[in-house]
Order: C-alpha cells, then sequence, then structure tokens
C-alpha cells in the first residue's frame, strides 16, 4: 500500500481530520482513483478504528472523531464518487417511536452510523409509524432504525412494521431496533430484522442488513 | 457535658469551589440561558424579567431573578405517609429517608430467579414488601407490563394506596394523569388542603439535558406547586454525554439545571417544597450506557449535596445503585459505597433501593438486601453520643486492667440502642451456619422476602376512602381516553 494511504490510516485513527483531508487532495493529486482512497485508505484505515473498539482498546468518543476525519476525506471525494454512486454504505431512516422522548441512546446510534459511512435521515423522537413509513419511502431507505426506551413506547415499533407491511414497504426495507427495553426475543416477536442492544453493535448489524438487501 | 458526634459529612468542594460554582451558574443562566418548550412558560418568565426568545424558546434569566426565587425556597418540609408514624420529615442536617428505585418493570423471578417482564401480580407484591421492610422508608412506582399503557401510573397509585400506609412517590406519564393522581391524593388526605398540609405523595420531573425543559415539566413544577406537592428536580447530565466529560463541568451543568427549576417553581408558588436531586450519570465510553454504579457518580453527587446545603434545601442523592443484571456480588458492592457515600453527603433521601441494570429491573432479594444497606447508612450518619457516663472513665476504673465487661451494669444499660443489629449478615458459628443449609446473605434475603409476602398484612385504607378512589379511578382512566 502507498505510503499516504498508510499515513493517512494513522491521522483517522488519530482523529487528525485536517490531516486526512489534505492526505486526500494530495493522494488525488498523486493519481489515485476516489473509489482506491475511499476503499484503501478512509473505509480501511475506520475498519481498523473499528477492530479496537470492538476489542475495548477505543472509547466512543475516539471512534467519532475518528469518523469526523473520514467525513473530512469523503467530503473531498464526494463530487468524484457521486459520479460512481460509492459515496455511501446505504441509507437509513432513524428516530425515536411514539410517546417517547429519550434521544440520547438513538443520537449515539445515529453518529456512530454516520461515522461509518451510513446517510442518516434523523426523524428525532416521537416519531409515528405514518412518519417512519413516509421517510422510508421518500428517501428509498436501506434500514429504518427504531429506538425506544419505555416499555410502553416499545409497542409503537409493532405499529410501525404493520404500518411499513400495509404501505408496501416491508420487503423493500430492513427493520432494525434497540433500546435498554428491547430484546432480541421482542425483535424476533415484532417482525423486525434485528436487534442490537449499543450503539458499536448497531453498527455491524446495520452493514449485515445492506448486505441482505 | 452531653453531645453528639459532629455531621460526618464528606466535602470535595472547598468554599470557593462552591462560590464558583454558584456564579458559573448564574453567568449561565444569564447568558446562555435555557430552552423551555412551553409559551405560557416563556411568557411568564418575560413577565418576571427574562430575555426571551421566542423563535429559538430560549429564555436568559437575569441573576436578580435567580435570587429571589432561591429566597423563597423552604429549608425543610415533611414527606407525609398515610399513617403519621411512617412520616419523613426532611431537615437540615436530620437524618437520611430512603425509597426503593421507580419505574421498573422487570423482575427476577422469586421462584425460580428467571428474568422476565414484571406484571400486575407483582405490583402488588413489591408494595406489600417495601410496605414491610423498615429500611425503606417510602415508595416509589414499580409498573406492570401487562396492565393498559393508558392510565398505567394512575393504576399503579391505586395499587400503591392499597398496599402501603407509607408516602409514596409518583411517576407520571402524561400532565393529564398527572393532575388525576394529585386529585386521588386529595381524595385519601380528605382534601385539598389536608393535602397541601400533609402532603401523602410526591413527585419527581426531571429537565433534558443540557438546559432544556419540556412542556410537561414547566406544567408538573406549577401543578405540584399549586397542590403543595413535593418535587424532586432531578437534574441528570451523563457525563460525556449530554453533559461534560469532566466532573467538574457535569456539576457545573446539573447546578445551572437545578437553578432554572427553581425559578419556574419558586415565581409562581413562592415556598413551594422542592428538593435538589443530583442524579450525576456518567456515559460508559465502551457502549454508550449510562452508568449507575461507579465510583464517580457518588464523588459528584456529594458535591451536588453540597451545593444543596449552600442553597439550605433538602437533597436526595442515589443511594443503593448497581449496573450490575442481577443481586450478586456486583451489585452488593456497587450499592454499599454509592449508599454509603450518600448517606455520609449528608442527603436526605437515599434513593435506588432494589434497583439494577439501567435502573430497568427490581428483586425482591435485592429490596430485602437493601433495606439493610440502608440501616448501615442511616446507623453510621447517626454518630454517638459522648458524655462523661458514655466515656466510662468510672466503668473503666471500677473493671480495671485485666477484668471484662460484659457482666458489668454499664454494659448491661447501654446493651440496646448503641448497635445496628442486622438480620441478613451471618454472625454465628460454621458449625451453626452448615447445619442450617449454609445459606448465603441472598438465599436468606429470599426466605425473609418470602415469609413476609405470607404474612404481611398492609394497613388498608378506610373504607370509605377505598370506595371512593374506587368510584374514580374508572372515571379517571375514561377521562384519558378523550
Ligand atoms: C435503531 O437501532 C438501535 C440500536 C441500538 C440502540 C437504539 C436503536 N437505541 C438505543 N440503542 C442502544 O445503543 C445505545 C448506546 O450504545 C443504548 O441506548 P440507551 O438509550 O439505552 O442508552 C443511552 C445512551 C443512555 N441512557 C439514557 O439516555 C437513558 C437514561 C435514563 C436515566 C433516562 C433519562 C436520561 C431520561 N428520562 Co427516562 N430515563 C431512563 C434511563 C434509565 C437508565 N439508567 O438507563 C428511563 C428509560 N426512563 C424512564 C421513565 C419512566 C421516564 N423517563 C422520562 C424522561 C427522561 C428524561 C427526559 C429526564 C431523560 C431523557 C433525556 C433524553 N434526551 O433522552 C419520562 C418519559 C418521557 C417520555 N415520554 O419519553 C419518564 C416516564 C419519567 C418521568 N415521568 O419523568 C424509565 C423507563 C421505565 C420503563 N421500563 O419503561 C427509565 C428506565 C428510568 C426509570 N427507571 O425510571 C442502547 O440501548
Amino acid at each position: 500500500m502507498s505510503d499516504i494511504l498508510v499515513q493517512m490510516q494513522k491521522d483517522l485513527y488519530a482523529g487528525n481530520f485536517s490531516e486526512v483531508e489534505t492526505a486526500t487532495k494530495t493522494a488525488l493529486d498523486l493519481g489515485m482513483s476516489a473509489p482506491e482512497i475511499l476503499n484503501d485508505g478512509l473505509i480501511a484505515g475506520m475498519d481498523i478504528v473499528g477492530r479496537d473498539f470492538r476489542a475495548g482498546d477505543l472509547f466512543i468518543p475516539e471512534v467519532l472523531m475518528s469518523a469526523k476525519a473520514m467525513h473530512a476525506g469523503l467530503e473531498v471525494l464526494r463530487p468524484l464518487l457521486a459520479e460512481s454512486g460509492a459515496a455511501s454504505q446505504g441509507k437509513i431512516v432513524i428516530g425515536t417511536v411514539a410517546g417517547d422522548l429519550h434521544d440520547i441512546g438513538k443520537n449515539l446510534v445515529g453518529m456512530m452510523l454516520e461515522g461509518a459511512g451510513f446517510e442518516i435521515i434523523d426523524l428525532g423522537t416521537n416519531v409515528t409509524p405514518e412518519q417512519f413509513v413516509q421517510a422510508v419511502s421518500e428517501n428509498v431507505a436501506d434500514v429504518v432504525g427504531m429506538s425506544a426506551l419505555l416499555t410502553t413506547t416499545m409497542l409503537s415499533m409493532k405499529s410501525t412494521i404493520e404500518a411499513l407491511q400495509d404501505a408496501g414497504l416491508r420487503d423493500k426495507v430492513k427493520v432494525m431496533v434497540g433500546g435498554a427495553p428491547v430484546t432480541s426475543k421482542f425483535a424476533e416477536d415484532i417482525g423486525a430484522d434485528r436487534y442490537a442492544p449499543d450503539a458499536g453493535a448497531a453498527v455491524d448489524t446495520a452493514r449485515e442488513l445492506v448486505a441482505l438487501k | 457535658m452531653t453531645s453528639k458526634t459532629l455531621k460526618p459529612y464528606l466535602k470535595y468542594l472547598s468554599d470557593s469551589h462552591i462560590e464558583e460554582i454558584h456564579d458559573g451558574s448564574l453567568d449561565l443562566l444569564e447568558n446562555t440561558g435555557i430552552m423551555v418548550d412551553h409559551q405560557e412558560g416563556l411568557e411568564f418568565l418575560e413577565k418576571h424579567g427574562a430575555k426571551v426568545d421566542f423563535q429559538t424558546k430560549r429564555a436568559r434569566i437575569p441573576r436578580q431573578l435567580v435570587r429571589r426565587a432561591l429566597e423563597t425556597v423552604p429549608d425543610r418540609f415533611t414527606l407525609a405517609a398515610r399513617n403519621p408514624e411512617k412520616d419523613c420529615p426532611l431537615i437540615p442536617g436530620g437524618r437520611p429517608y430512603s425509597r426503593n428505585g421507580g419505574g421498573a418493570d422487570f423482575t427476577i423471578d422469586l421462584e425460580t430467579g428467571e428474568f422476565r417482564p414484571l406484571l400486575h401480580a407483582d405490583v402488588k407484591d413489591y408494595y406489600k414488601l417495601m410496605d414491610a421492610l423498615d429500611g425503606i422508608s417510602f415508595i416509589a412506582p414499580v409498573f406492570g407490563q401487562d396492565m393498559p399503557v393508558l392510565g398505567r401510573d394512575i393504576l399503579m397509585l391505586r395499587e400503591a394506596f392499597g398496599h402501603t400506609d407509607k408516602h409514596i412517590h409518583l411517576r407520571a406519564f402524561t400532565g393529564e394523569s398527572l393532575k388525576l393522581m394529585f386529585e386521588m391524593a386529595v381524595i385519601v388526605a380528605g382534601g385539598k388542603k389536608e393535602l397541601k398540609e400533609r402532603p401523602i405523595v410526591s413527585l419527581l420531573e426531571a429537565p433534558i439535558s443540557p438546559l432544556k425543559f419540556l412542556d410537561v415539566t414547566v406544567d408538573a413544577l406549577w401543578l405540584c406547586g399549586e397542590y403543595g406537592i413535593p418535587l424532586d428536580v432531578c437534574v441528570m447530565p451523563i457525563a460525556g454525554g449530554t453533559g461534560p466529560m469532566t466532573m467538574a463541568g457535569n456539576i457545573q451543568l446539573l447546578n445551572t439545571e437545578f437553578l432554572a427549576g427553581v425559578v419556574i417553581s419558586q415565581l409562581a408558588n413562592p415556598g413551594a417544597p422542592l428538593q435538589y436531586a443530583p442524579r450525576p450519570m456518567a456515559m460508559d465510553m465502551r457502549t454508550g450506557f449510562s452508568l449507575a454504579g461507579s465510583v464517580e457518580l457518588g464523588i459528584m453527587a456529594t458535591a451536588g449535596a453540597q451545593m444543596a446545603h449552600f442553597y439550605k434545601v433538602p437533597v436526595s442523592l442515589h443511594g443503593p445503585w448497581s449496573d450490575s443484571m442481577t443481586h450478586d456480588g456486583q451489585s452488593i458492592l456497587e450499592r454499599m459505597y454509592m449508599n454509603m457515600m450518600a448517606a455520609l453527603a449528608g442527603a436526605n433521601v437515599l434513593v435506588g433501593a432494589g434497583m439494577m441494570q439501567q435502573s430497568l429491573v427490581i428483586s425482591h432479594e435485592q429490596l430485602v438486601i437493601d433495606s439493610e444497606i440502608n440501616h448501615i447508612a442511616f446507623r453510621s450518619v447517626e454518630g454517638f453520643e459522648v458524655n462523661a457516663e458514655r466515656l466510662a472513665r468510672e466503668v473503666i476504673d471500677r473493671v480495671g486492667p485485666g477484668g471484662n465487661f460484659v457482666a458489668d451494669p454499664h454494659t448491661y444499660k447501654f446493651l440496646r440502642g448503641e448497635r445496628f443489629e442486622p438480620t441478613l449478615q451471618y454472625r454465628n458459628s460454621r458449625e451453626a451456619w452448615e447445619e442450617t443449609g449454609s445459606k448465603t446473605m441472598v438465599d436468606r434475603a429470599k426466605e425473609k422476602a418470602l415469609a413476609i409476602l405470607e404474612e404481611h398484612q398492609p394497613n388498608p385504607l378506610p373504607e370509605d376512602i377505598r370506595k371512593e378512589l374506587d368510584e374514580f379511578v374508572p372515571k379517571a382512566l375514561k377521562s384519558l381516553e378523550k
């Protein structure tokens, strides 16, 4: 691998976003292609970050800082990648379900997904099944992610899945659910595709779901 | 001369730290301000002299306003109980009281040990158990997952009234249900005036960190003032998440949020009873979870208690708290230090008995153990009496070198009262332990819980009140459907 990509990965790991941005430009100047820089530099770098996060060596804020650095590089590549359509890992509509105002976990999951290269459409809190359906259809989302922190609002996940069914969208979008009282058993019962226990797992799960599509 | 030992209050902040934090909060309220998602609330603050931007819902509160609000906050009040013997007077420098952690709706099955949803039948058992445990002074709700969603909070209060004559701490899901619950309390107290004089219920409300007040929170602050219901202003930034990573920054933020709560409450209802409830949390940086049992929480909460003492308001802190999944060693380790720190910080209320795993799970065994853990905390802050008779110089002289005190009249006189006698800690011989089945503390807690559930008869509501409540509740539930 070229020195510049090795250095880019190191800077990415350390969260040095201006260095990553500069390195991306330099790499382009050196004649590398945008997809090459994306895959062998930025995404490969984030894979190392992800590996060390899962091993417990990195903390969430460090991952987010690396993600910010990745985005600095990605912004440089975006116009070039748009042509090839390789800019995004997938589109995810995310929100906290109706009646629920807890958004800390949902925001964290959103940030981590964004950091991993997904395009996030965040609908905020207290999101009704209709609003989820509308956003999924408007954005042609790959995944819809629902968060609930109250046992009373968890049931709204089920209503949302039913609403997706009624709108004829259920087989076009994967459903991921999470939040403290949610379990994989519950996810299965309501017909969600996957449950993710935390923000790190949500990234891996989203990747799997997009790959399944 | 006789005198009591000193209050063993822990301190992290110096007087000048306290001044700096107070001043910093005034500064933040004046310059950064708070977001108030409540049109009337914004108008109210503007009327009182806050600078309000209605577009961004931002209210910047001048320092004079905060000072004025602080002047009317009462330094003491009583969490009254249906049975006055179980009243909890919250007094500066007074003894601490305790309650269970509120809001759980999962349980560890008492018979099988399996983790499962908490159900309506469990709710009754939990109230009954907590009614009997004397290390739990008053009771917060636990929820049954098989109960209707709409009005679940109201049904909880109905069950609580039927199963305990202790003070009841409320959790409301909506503003409408809150008002209906206060009306239920009016029925049990025997009138609105009687409820104000002896508030048999209290409430917890929390702004959203950082610095955001929802409409329901403002409504609740006002409604509590109107009914004279004591309110915990629960400020819970999660360090590194919804609050700064630093402990000092988290305290700075939560103190600012508390003062904003004081302003909204006191300017509307001067003298309304409220409690400072610093619940600093910490985000676990590996999972993002909000931690309950971490030593830094105890440290931050202690600093919060110092701020409460500075403002002369009663303070409630997280006591027996834990992140553990069940009532195991981790759980007992975490809750023991959390509770001791809180008690030694001078908390008026120790919160959390029974609660585990992100405040979702409660267990009978843990409640029984926490009743004991609370007693130990109560005992620790109580200190001891120092006077000539107790210093026992005469007695030491009488017994003399090489003697013993066992049969001395002084021992006989002070035998009861100097010590807390635990009911769960095993202190007998190994032989006796093995003969009685080699039971662990958790086994003994389970036996005690089963025995209480079998035998304990809570003090029932007077018949006329029971009737009135049972007429009121179905109507209340119906009115929510609209
Ligand atoms: C799409 O895919 C995915 C995948 C993974 C996903 C995911 C989605 N979403 C989450 N994940 C996962 O990834 C994240 C991190 O890795 C994790 O996210 P979490 O969201 O679990 O974790 C966060 C990062 C940190 N954790 C949190 O943010 C929650 C912490 C606790 C303390 C909590 C908070 C902070 C709040 N609360 Co509330 N609150 C509690 C919580 C108790 C606790 N200790 O957990 C809980 C959840 N609350 C509860 C209650 C009852 C309430 N709360 C209420 C209000 C609030 C605040 C506003 C004060 C505040 C929320 C602020 C905010 N901006 O979100 C009220 C309801 C308001 C409403 N309508 O929503 C109110 C009803 C209480 C009241 N009347 O005041 C309890 C729920 C009981 C139950 N089982 O139903 C509760 C367990 C505390 C308790 N015991 O009372 C994973 O779950």
